[in-house]
């Protein structure tokens, strides 16, 4: 039977109070926390393959609360590098280094950290209120959405590939294809037919999502922070100033927090762009909306954090609206998200909307609560967090690699995941220094299965009438619509995110 | 003499009824084998699912009428529809009594069809039983489609039947159920998830499928209160046990015309009835084998054990007991040519001609 939507968001807070789910939110928000701080190689991604192997056994709310507490706060706390040490911080906070490094130079450190907790929180609430509201025009897709429509909206998801590999289409396509054949390993589920097995039980399902984003993601970046030593030789900027004047300049600046946090919602529904390129897109009205921004804007203005840390966290929402009430991911991060949903049992899009309302306010109310809790850490415990930045990579290289390979191993407890993800390490690691992205491997293979299905349904069903379908056709002009904007204002921004993702793959 | 030896008698006595008041179970018996041990169940599967709780159900069942009390741990172990347990009992695991597996009844169709990567000997297994082995399949039509009576199912062509992935049990049964009821150029369109198919059947992106009984009463009392679907057939797992709500579907077996036809139902039943199977890995002691089935054959029969069963699954338990599950085993028709065209019927292909 299904429920009020009211009923629903209550069910979906009810279901939080439980100690293990707060526990794990903590826990989530304290790793997020440490992946925004400590030096760089820790991204989301990574810190999602890692968790990935363990939650997807726990009860779903539990592993919920942990993937999204940690995301959640990431981006909040994601200003420490950017701000005391001159380091583009992960996927979100590159343009934050403009204007928080010099204010960090020029003793104002606590005061941009303050803005950015602030702005940050703000942007996440804001993020999160699109996304309740987004829930109830959700619901009557349903109806709408059969196999044919869940089919373009998984195109439009994979279109994301062209835009991932930035100035290397062809590259990006080679991983994405890559990724849709590994998809294919296993029996096939409308013919029985086994693929790619050869005899071999290990290959009968497949071969685990979780492991491969393990390896691609984590031996890479291990590896990659013990080459490069970060962490090592910078020294941090002083940590002067007050916290509350950032919080006050926040508020002042509350309509350019609106603005920019709509930027970030927008970035996170459409498909193909994404953390790589939200704080840009924010530093950019800001610079062109602010007032006497082309003189101060560079040099250690306020509103230059305010804006890309703001549209950061707003982009959260944005993703989830996809991720969860459409069912296709927005980058790596909302991806292995979404493998965890399916492992769990739930398919993310309409269905979900129909079936699991109270889950979805539930990762709603989680989204929120985390937001408010990092912007609280990041308050409180601003000069802890600023020591952890400091962290060395003699001891971060180690730990990494110990949790890759005893997650690897959890999956299944089959030494054979210590050999797969060993393999699939050393190709991640080539497929960086190439350049191949490998948030487009991911995205082949976490679409491709359900492609394939999509695609197989839709011509069992309605043969090639499917494509006169009237929503197929409107999805798919908004696909193409989407694609070709994306992709010309990619062009047109140069380098953008698109090397960055080719070279550290930080998206979302 | 006479005095002594009778004194010493006594004292015989006195130092042996001390001796068994001390240590009794040194006199009379052995402690029991499963005393103080650990018996590990592997699952064939994930954890948390349907096939969890039923296994859940019955632990401290196990665990009170196994002589000893063991403690009682479980591991689980997915992949290829039980395959890769099936293939660890009986290759690694070690036949100490102390390792039960608890797969899918996919194990014993996979083996007897022949599918690839099975590397057990279905007969080599010692069985326990199953929690649940009836089950009353039927098969459905959206009242949209206008398919209101078996005469229009029959006139009808291209029917779109839609069903879980080739291979999974109520692929089978949609595909039996249209073989046997006769329907022209049916279309099957797989690869739908649980979740999936009834939506889509709302949909009308297929017009019918087959499904569990109890599936419909419990998760779509919708369908059945508003009228949205047709009812045609059924298949009792049990031959002969009745579902309460459907007493009056025709059974499938009586649309068979030859004893090919039957064959082909009685490959299915077999198939279902032996519901999820607890099986203990070839070579284990006889003794230790006795005694695990009497523990689970005292569990089936509590009835304490139904009311935690329905609890946690919202199922009613149809256990099959050790013996009965041997025999189920055993009897299911391996000839060649049954096997050939069953292989045929739920494969993936158009359906063979009657």
């Amino acid at each position: 039977m299904e429920i009020s939507l009211f009923d629903a968001a209550a069910q979906g807070l009810m279901n939080l109070m439980q100690f293990k789910v707060l526990f794990a939110l903590l826990v989530g928000v304290s790793i997020g926390t440490f992946t925004a701080v400590a030096p760089q190689g820790i991204g989301m991604p990574l810190v999602y393959a890692m968790l990935l192997p363990v939650v997807i056994k726990w009860e779903p709310l539990t592993g919920i609360a942990l993937l999204i507490g940690a995301s959640s706060v990431s981006a909040i706390c994601a200003a420490y590098l950017p701000v005391l040490f001159g380091i583009p911080g992960g996927g979100g906070s590159q343009a934050t280094v403009l204007d928080g490094y010099p204010m960090g130079k020029r003793g104002e450190a606590r005061r941009a950290l303050g803005a950015s907790f602030m702005a940050g929180g703000m942007g996440c609430l804001i993020g999160t209120l699109t996304l309740v509201l987004a829930i109830p025009a959700a619901r009557p897709l349903i109806y709408l959405m059969g196999s044919p429509e869940l089919f373009v909206v998984m195109l439009w998801g994979l279109s994301m590939v062209a835009v991932l590999s930035g100035r290397r289409p062809v590259k990006g396509l080679i991983a994405a294809a890559f990724g849709l054949l590994l998809a294919t390993v296993g029996q096939q589920a409308q013919s029985g037919v086994m693929r790619f097995v050869f005899d071999q039980p290990y290959l009968l399902d497949g071969i685990s999502i979780s492991i491969i984003a393990l390896a691609l993601f984590g031996i890479p970046s291990a590896l990659d922070l013990a080459l490069t030593r970060l962490g090592v030789e910078q020294q941090p900027a002083p940590l002067k100033g007050s916290l509350f004047d950032g919080v006050k300049d926040s508020l002042r600046e509350w309509w350019l927090v609106v603005r920019c946090s709509f930027v970030g919602v927008w970035v996170g529904i459409v498909p193909g762009l994404g953390s790589q390129v939200v704080d840009w897109l924010a530093y950019g009205h800001a610079a062109q909306t602010c007032k006497g921004a082309r003189e101060s804007f560079g040099k250690g203005d306020v509103r230059g954090v305010i804006a890309p840390e703001s549209a950061n966290d707003a982009k959260d929402g944005g993703d989830l609206i996809t991720t969860l009430l459409l069912g296709f991911p927005q980058g790596v991060v909302t991806a292995l998200f979404i493998v965890a949903l399916l492992a769990w049992g739930f398919l993310p899009g309409p269905e979900m909307v129909k079936k699991n309302p109270e889950l979805i306010y539930s990762i709603v109310w989680i989204q929120g609560i985390a937001g408010i809790i990092g912007t609280l850490v990041g308050f409180v415990l601003s000069g802890q967090l600023a020591k952890l930045a400091e962290l060395r990579y003699t001891f971060m290289v180690p730990i990494l690699f110990l949790f890759i390979l005893m997650g690897a191993f959890s999956v299944n407890r089959d030494p054979v995941d210590l050999f797969v993800v060993v393999s699939f390490g050393i190709l991640g690691y080539f497929m960086r220094r190439f350049g191949y992205p490998r948030p487009a491997m991911i995205l082949g293979l976490v679409l491709g299965d359900l492609m394939e299905k999509y695609l197989y349904r839709s011509m069992m069903a309605y043969g090639f009438s499917w494509l006169l379908r009237p929503a197929v056709v409107v999805l798919l002009v908004l696909a193409m619509a989407s694609f070709v904007l994306t992709l010309r204002g990619r062009l047109k921004g140069g380098e953008g995110g698109g090397v960055s993702l080719g070279r550290r793959d930080g998206g979302s | 003499m006479g005095l002594l030896g009778d004194r010493l008698f006594k004292v015989a006595l006195a130092l042996g009824a001390l001796w068994i008041c001390l240590f009794p179970t040194l006199v009379f018996s052995q402690a029991p084998f499963y005393q103080g041990k650990t018996i590990t169940i592997i699952h064939g599967r994930d954890p948390g699912g349907t096939g969890d709780m039923r296994v859940r159900a019955l632990l401290p069942f196990l665990q009170k009428y196994i002589p000893g009390n063991p403690t009682i741990v479980n591991e689980y172990m997915p992949g290829g529809g039980s395959r890769k347990a099936a293939n660890h009992i009986y290759q690694s695991a070690r036949p100490d009594g102390l390792t039960i597996g608890n797969v899918s009844a996919g194990m014993v169709s996979l083996a007897v069809l022949g599918e690839s990567g099975i590397l057990y000997d279905l007969d080599k297994f010692f069985y326990l039983g199953s929690p649940y082995s009836a089950y009353h399949a039927v098969f459905i039509s959206r009242k949209e489609a206008g398919l209101s009576s078996i005469d229009k199912l029959r006139a009808a062509s291209g029917i779109r039947i839609g069903a879980q992935s080739v291979g999974f049990s109520t692929y089978n049964e949609g595909r039996l159920f249209a073989y046997l009821l006769g329907l022209k150029e049916p279309k099957f369109i797989a690869a739908y998830s649980g979740a999936e198919l009834d939506p889509a059947l709302m949909r009308g992106e297929v017009d019918a499928r087959a499904t569990g009984a109890d599936t419909v009463v419990q998760r779509n009392r919708d369908w059945l209160e508003k009228g949205l679907v047709d009812f045609h057939a059924i298949m009792e797992t049990p031959k002969g046990d009745k579902h309460p709500q459907f007493p009056q579907l025709p059974e499938i077996e009586s649309f068979a015309r030859s004893d090919r036809d039957r064959k082909l139902v009685i490959l299915q039943r077999a198939f279902r009835v032996t519901g999820a199977p607890f099986i203990l890995p070839p070579g284990t002691p006889k003794e230790r084998v006795e005694i695990l089935q009497e523990g689970f054959r005292k569990t089936y029969r509590d009835p304490e054990f139904y009311r935690e069963y329905k609890k946690l699954t919202g199922d009613e338990p149809s256990p099959l007991l050790p013996e009965a599950h041997e025999k189920a085993i055993r009897e299911i028709p391996r000839e060649p040519e049954v096997i050939e065209i069953f292989k045929k019927l739920v494969g993936a292909g158009p359906l063979p001609p009657r």
